[in-house]
């Protein structure tokens, strides 16, 4: 028998060919290894790209807002392997290198004092109950450290909930999430442009910024062809199932079919599945005493 | 200014010693496990330690310096070594030079210290290596440091190494046996290595040991009835 956590032992011709072995045992544990070889490539991969986004954006002036057109198509294509454990990853690698955890911003996170464990944060005039005073919100200090402001903590977690929550090998291909990630500020135009149309934008530096993303959806066959490769598409274990499956008509016996017709026994209503009931027993009964 | 120096020495000093106890575990770990070191290395007393590592001016240790690289003994050797086989008559030890390196700093340990070691290790050709931090390491990097291809890279807390936990009047004795053992144990009792008891590649011995998935590792405990009592654990 082939043991089944040895694929590169297996798969050699002379294990194949021992006697009392049944290819089908090979086949599945094949099937299995090929599946975890896969799942780790991609770990490799997010991996891989958890490091080129730590050093992101490309310029250090760079201003969050208005991100550079490359940084942007950068981040969102590697981001679309990560679930949301790994992009919470990113963050902290990001602040361990003392940068802000929103991957497109150069600024350093927050620091707050050591010794305080929670900060109170207020929010904008109105934002309270009733549309009243202000809202009040206890925050612990990591939370607020992972940071520059809270525009940039808003940024992130605005890309983290797009994220999909099962891992890659476990996408569909018809799945949209985690696949097509907009920024804040995009969400925000799009929603802009859908309330009360083609509104001008307040400022130049923003219409500059989304002038920049215009030009995004070039290279998307190759995009797709990378999205392939992560997802484990081109392995062979995972183009058809162990199972073969083979579609066949069923044969219909020769010969026609007749519709039903009322048989005497019938006239009363007739057995139900096989019982007569009691009543249409004793009737068919006087009926007959009676003929 | 006085108290605060003062304060401040306490504290220094407190972390000598506590790294102290670290760095005599970490000998006894790699002469538990069977590495060449000198007795005089596992008994360092806390004098010598400090004139070794301990900053003369501010009393702070100096981690950058604290570095070991310990070749592995003859007996060590022969337990790495697979069974020749036909494939592979002659079979070379799967074990060699091993290198510890502390790490100073003292938070936030992340990817970025995780490649600089693993350069190291590359580039210097150490077959395994230990990084030994002070405060827990990211997930990513704990990724990364166990993927080097071909190398054996291991991680420990500095607080994890403060006692010696082998030591402990509670813990049996872990004895790697080596293939050949291996080999007369599963002859001996018929057995296939899958039908043996398990202990994870996590446990703690296990950690402590470096054992890797695959080995059989035998414990020793004391018996009320049969004075000693052998069981064996196959690494998974």
């Amino acid at each position: 028998m082939p043991s089944p956590d040895r694929p590169a032992a297996a798969s050699s011709p002379a294990l194949a060919q021992r006697p009392g072995t049944d290819p089908r045992h090979l086949a599945i544990a094949l099937h299995h290894a090929q599946q975890i070889q896969a799942q780790k490539d991609t770990q490799t991969l997010i991996l891989d790209r958890i490091l080129e986004l730590i050093e992101l954006p490309s310029s250090p002036t760079a201003d969050p807002a208005t991100p550079a057109a490359a940084d942007v198509a950068a981040l969102k294509s590697a981001l679309r392997p990560f679930q949301p454990a790994d992009y919470d990853n990113l963050i902290l690698e990001r602040n361990i290198e003392g940068r802000c955890g929103y991957a497109l911003c150069p600024r350093e996170h927050r620091k707050e004092d050591p010794r305080v464990r929670f900060r109170i944060v207020w929010g904008a005039k109105g934002s309270g109950a009733g549309g009243r005073g202000r809202e009040m919100d206890i925050v612990p200090r990591e939370k607020l450290e992972m940071w520059c402001s809270s525009e940039c903590a808003e940024r992130a977690m605005y890309i983290r909930v797009q994220l999909a929550e099962e891992p890659v090998w476990e996408r569909r291909a018809d799945d949209r999430r985690g696949r097509q990630i907009l920024l804040l500020e995009e969400g925000r135009a799009a929603s802009n442009d859908h309330h009360r149309q083609r509104q001008p934008s307040a400022s130049v530096k923003d219409v500059l910024g989304q002038l920049d993303n215009l030009n995004l959806a070039t290279g998307s066959a190759s995009d797709s062809a990378d999205l392939a490769l992560e997802r484990g598409d081109v392995h062979p274990a995972l183009h058809g199932g162990r199972v073969e499956v083979q579609i066949r008509e069923k044969q219909v016996a020769a010969g026609s079919t007749r519709a039903p017709e009322l048989r005497p026994e019938d006239r009363m209503g007739g057995a139900i599945e096989g019982y007569v009931p009691r009543d249409t027993q004793d009737q068919d009964q006087d009926m007959l005493d009676l003929l | 200014m006085d108290s605060d120096y003062a304060g401040g020495s306490g504290e220094a000093d407190r972390e000598i010693i506590r790294l102290w106890r670290t760095w005599r575990t970490v000998f006894e770990m790699l002469q538990d496990r069977g590495y060449e070191v000198t007795e005089d290395e596992v008994q360092i007393s806390l004098s010598e330690f400090r004139a070794k590592f301990q900053e003369p001016t501010s009393g702070l240790p100096r981690r950058d310096q604290m570095k070991i690289s310990a070749r592995p003994t003859e007996a060590m050797q022969a337990k790495y070594t697979a069974l020749p086989s036909k494939s592979n008559p002659n079979p070379q030890p799967d074990c060699g030079t091993i290198y510890v390196e502390f790490c100073a700093d003292s938070s936030g340990v992340g990817t970025k210290q995780v490649r600089t070691f693993n350069h190291t290790v590359d580039e210097n050709n150490f077959h395994s290596g230990i990084f030994i931090t002070q405060t827990p390491i990211s997930p990513s990097a704990v990724r990364l440091l166990s993927g080097i291809p071909g190398r054996i890279c291991e991680h420990f807390q500095e607080q994890d190494l403060l006692v010696n936990i082998t030591r402990h009047e509670l813990v049996p004795k872990h004895v790697l046996l080596s293939p050949e053992e291996k080999a007369r144990l599963l002859e001996r009792y018929r057995l296939k290595e899958s039908q043996l008891p398990r202990i994870q590649v996590s446990d703690p011995v296990a950690r402590y040991l470096g054992l890797r998935r695959g080995q059989v590792v035998k414990i020793i405990r004391k018996s009320e009835t049969a004075g000693r009592y052998a069981s064996y654990r196959w690494v998974i």
